[in-house]
């Protein structure tokens, strides 16, 4: 294996277990900020259960989030060490604004919200809540900042060495692009934390049991992500094909599975790209809607990939398929969300075992489809490594071989293994335990106040 | 000027790294030769519970600033000792979940087993630290793009073994400093005094390092007084430590120690300066701060941008930590 190949997959690997607990970190953090405000302004006491019981399963994950995202952080210097030198003084900047204002604000108030429950006031118990919030999202954007710069490549000039600099740090940091994809990234995790929230309810209103609590969960987590399904779709998604279409038109082909040019393209719904072919076998088409979705006319001239050299063409099978599982679950989730959030409208959600079901085993499935968004991003962006700047074949650290980096990827496979297990176990031992054996404000034994609901 | 501004920044973030972070990892790899019950590790575990990961972020953000201001030497050095980067990543993980998972995993044995993983992985993690300081104060072996051309084992030579070894000792006595002046009863008190005890090895490593450093580093001391002042200021506020160590005054004994960590970091430094890798022995080579870096516009701005930002954060975590700071006791209901 070439060291290049064992470096991306070292960094596939990494990158996609620790954006799942992104994913819950930025996708329940808001509620748990709004539980808290509950709270503190109408005093009631199942908002400030329910809000101690989300913290702790939140510690969990971003106990988790934390060390993995370390190697993350690092693994640029270790394994990309061309790619560092070449490009550190454009994408160190917005890490760096990542540690220095967002890292530190989660972490130092997120002691505050797991140990000062009695050593604050309640009033900066609730801020605090607010600010991890706050800090989880920043921590997301600044990241997204680099992917998008990696992706459409703005405010820089080319130093001595052929060394690419900085020279408009407010071009970097608000650049369209990056503000876009941010938006999709975080509707994307609102889907998962609403889905968890509306499955976390659903399996106790299932098992009957902290039914009050699972009315709450059922009702916040489906009305959120009912909202979050449309955003995720429109405007975000929309937006941000249109800047794969503006800035990254190969991408788009092989999204779509489209190797030759057309006007009037059509948008394949499903089908399975045969590359060598160069046609998708089996397809199910709906006509001229790719011309128009990409260009807002039915019967514009879509480029096809053979309109491109194979050698600049990424691998389209996997971000043909990866595009088409994100969408068609995106599909999926306005239709249960929708569906949940008519029968809630109707007063007989909580009566109705199917629909629980349903919303009871989707919760893996937003984390699939964010996972799927990523693949399209990446692996669609090869053979570049930034952008039309430089390539991926030659990012990598001239000076480590590829054994080295075999072994390390068998110890992270190894690692992370264990932690999932880990992750998995203490979590649903968190929700079997459950929210009622929470303390209740003022130091009240919880369990008088649970017999008495 | 606008390099030397970015060496300090960098060098300060690393230092307020090994002050904050440098007591929760002493603390840990001390507790089995501290504690003598389960109640007292989780006291232990709990005095740094609320502020490690705050702390670890230091080390987090020195990395994205070096790897903004000095991206070549960020490369490098990353690079080039990949293995032993990997191993130091790797027992940051496993620190970090056995503090954040040993509450959440019910029965004796996972405490015992977290309580293990907390202590040497920490240990280990500590001795990685010295050596690495000390590698890099002594000069490696580097090929003309600046990249690391020696074995392994190579970084394993006395020198850095010596210096190793002080961080350990020199933490642990800090760690135990930061016990001695959270935890109330007899677990603070037995802290102080091996404080006093664990003291004099400390000093004797000290010696012996700065022995080997003036040998190793003979030709250039002169040109860096401020590591021969910095060394002297560390003597004294090792002193001060076993002053007030005697007295049983915990909370100036633990500045004390600080202080000495600080006057160790800000020596190594300028004997560093002005390179940010420097090559062994003596040779041509290496990564100074004036060829690794990016345009001085460029890095102006960067450190205009990390200094607002970490005067912030000074402010909120010295609120926090004022809010928060209760003393923590041993329970001893708690001693599943
Ligand atoms: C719950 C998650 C989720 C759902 C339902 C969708 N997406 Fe998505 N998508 C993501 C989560 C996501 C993501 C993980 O957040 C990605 C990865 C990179 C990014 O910017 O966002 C992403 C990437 C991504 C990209 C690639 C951006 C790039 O290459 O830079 C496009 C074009 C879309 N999305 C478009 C859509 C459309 C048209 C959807 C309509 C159903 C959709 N996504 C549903
Ligand atoms: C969490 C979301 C992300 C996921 C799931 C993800 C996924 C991937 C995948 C699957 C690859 C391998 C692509 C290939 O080699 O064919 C990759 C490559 C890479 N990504 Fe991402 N990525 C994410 C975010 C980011 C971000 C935020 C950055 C930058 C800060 C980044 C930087 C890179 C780099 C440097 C590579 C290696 C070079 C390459 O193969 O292009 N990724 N990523
Ligand atoms: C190559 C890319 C990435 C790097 C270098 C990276 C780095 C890190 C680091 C070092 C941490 C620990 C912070 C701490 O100590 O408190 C962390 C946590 C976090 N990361 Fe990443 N990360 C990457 C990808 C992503 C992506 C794509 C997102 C979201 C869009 C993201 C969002 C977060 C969030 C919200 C946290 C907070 C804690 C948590 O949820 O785990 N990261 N990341």
């Amino acid at each position: 294996m070439d060291v290049v190949l064992a470096d991306r997959l070292q960094f596939a690997f990494t990158i996609m277990f620790h954006y799942l607990f992104p994913i819950g970190t930025m996708g329940i953090a808001p509620f748990i900020a709004w539980y808290n405000f509950r709270a503190l302004t109408t005093g009631d006491r199942l908002c400030f259960q329910a809000a101690r019981f989300w913290t702790k399963i939140f510690a969990v994950n971003f106990a988790i989030g934390v060390v993995t995202g370390i190697p993350m952080e690092f693994q640029f210097g270790t394994n990309w060490a061309a790619f560092s030198a070449k490009t550190g003084s454009v994408i160190g900047q917005p890490l760096m604004m990542e540690g220095v204002y967002a890292f530190f604000l989660e972490s130092v108030f997120l002691g505050v919200l797991l140990y000062g429950r009695e050593r604050v006031s309640p009033a900066l118990y609730t801020a605090s809540a607010i600010v991890v919030w706050l800090g989880a999202w920043l921590s997301g954007f600044f990241i997204v900042v680099v992917d998008a710069w990696m992706q459409h490549p703005v405010g820089y000039s080319i130093g001595p060495g052929g060394r690419i600099q900085l020279r408009d740090l407010a071009a970097l940091v608000f650049s369209p692009f990056a503000a876009w994809q941010f938006a999709h990234v975080v509707t994307g995790a609102i889907v998962a934390g609403g889905f968890i929230l509306a499955g976390v309810g659903a399996y106790y209103l299932l098992a009957k049991r902290d039914v009050e609590f699972g009315r709450e969960f059922v009702r916040t987590g489906v009305l959120a992500a009912l909202v979050s399904s449309a955003l995720v779709i429109f405007p975000t998604g929309d937006r941000n094909s249109d800047n794969v279409t503006a800035y990254q038109p190969i991408k788009l082909a092989a999204m779509e599975g489209l190797f030759k040019s057309r006007h009037g393209a059509p948008l394949a719904i499903i089908g399975m790209p045969d590359v060598a072919g160069r046609t998708l076998i089996d397809p199910v088409f709906a006509p001229d809607l790719l011309s128009f979705l990409a260009y807002g006319n039915f019967r514009a001239n879509v480029a096809g990939l053979t309109s491109y050299a194979t050698a600049l063409w990424p691998p389209v099978e996997l971000t043909y398929y990866a595009y088409h599982v994100m969408v068609g679950l995106g599909t999926i989730f306005i239709a249960v969300a929708a569906g949940a959030a008519f029968l809630l409208w109707r007063r007989r959600l909580f009566a109705t075992p199917l629909a629980l079901w349903a919303l009871l085993l989707i919760m893996p499935f937003p984390y699939i489809a964010s996972e799927a968004g990523w693949v399209v991003a990446e692996v669609g962006r090869q053979p570049w490594i930034v952008y039309g700047l430089m390539k991926t074949q030659t990012a990598a650290s001239p000076n480590v071989v590829t054994g080295e980096t075999i072994f390390t990827l068998i110890g992270f496979v190894g690692m992370y293994f264990l932690l999932g297990v880990l992750f998995l176990f203490l979590t649903l031992r968190e929700i079997g335990i459950g929210p009622a054996d929470e303390p209740a404000p003022g130091g009240v034994p919880a369990a008088g106040l649970g017999a008495e609901a | 000027m606008t390099s030397l501004a970015a060496f300090c920044l960098i060098g300060g973030m690393l230092s307020v790294y090994t002050l904050l972070d440098g007591y929760d990892l002493g603390a840990a790899a001390i507790s089995p030769f501290l504690t003598k019950t389960r109640a007292e590790r989780s006291a232990v575990v709990e005095s740094i519970g609320p502020f490690w990961s705050g702390n670890e972020v230091w080390l987090v953000a020195a990395g994205a600033a070096l790897f903004a201001l000095f991206p070549q030497a960020y490369a490098v050095s990353f690079s080039g000792f990949y293995l032993p980067f990997i191993v130091v990543l790797w027992l940051l993980m496993f620190r970090g979940i056995a503090i954040e998972l040993r509450e959440h995993l019910p029965g004796v044995i996972w405490m015992d087993f977290w309580d293990a993983a907390f202590s040497v992985s920490s240990a280990l993690l500590i001795l990685l630290f010295g050596v690495a300081l000390g590698n890099l104060v002594r000069g490696l072996q580097l090929d003309a793009n600046g990249y690391f051309l020696g074995t392994f084992s190579s970084l394993l030579n006395p020198y850095a073994a010596a210096v190793g070894v002080l961080a350990v000792v020199a933490l642990a006595q800090h760690g135990l400093a930061y016990v001695a002046e959270r935890v109330d009863g007899p677990l603070g008190e037995r802290a102080l005094r091996h404080v006093g005890r664990l003291w004099w090895l400390v000093f004797v490593a000290y010696l012996a390092v700065t022995a080997a450093t003036v040998a190793e580093r003979r030709s250039d001391l002169a040109s860096s007084p401020l590591s021969i002042v910095a060394s002297l200021a560390a003597l004294g506020a090792l002193g001060a430590v076993w002053w007030f160590a005697g007295r049983r005054r915990a909370a100036p004994a633990f500045l004390a120690s600080a202080s000495f960590l600080a006057g160790l970091l800000v020596a190594a430094a300028a004997t560093m300066y002005p390179y940010l890798i420097r090559p062994y022995p003596g040779a041509a080579g290496g990564l100074t701060i004036f060829q690794a870096s990016p345009p001085t516009a460029t890095l102006a701005l960067t450190l205009l941008i990390s200094s607002v930002g970490l005067a912030a954060v000074i402010v909120y975590s010295a609120f926090v930590r004022r809010r928060m700071a209760l003393k923590v006791t041993v329970h001893d209901d708690r001693s599943v």
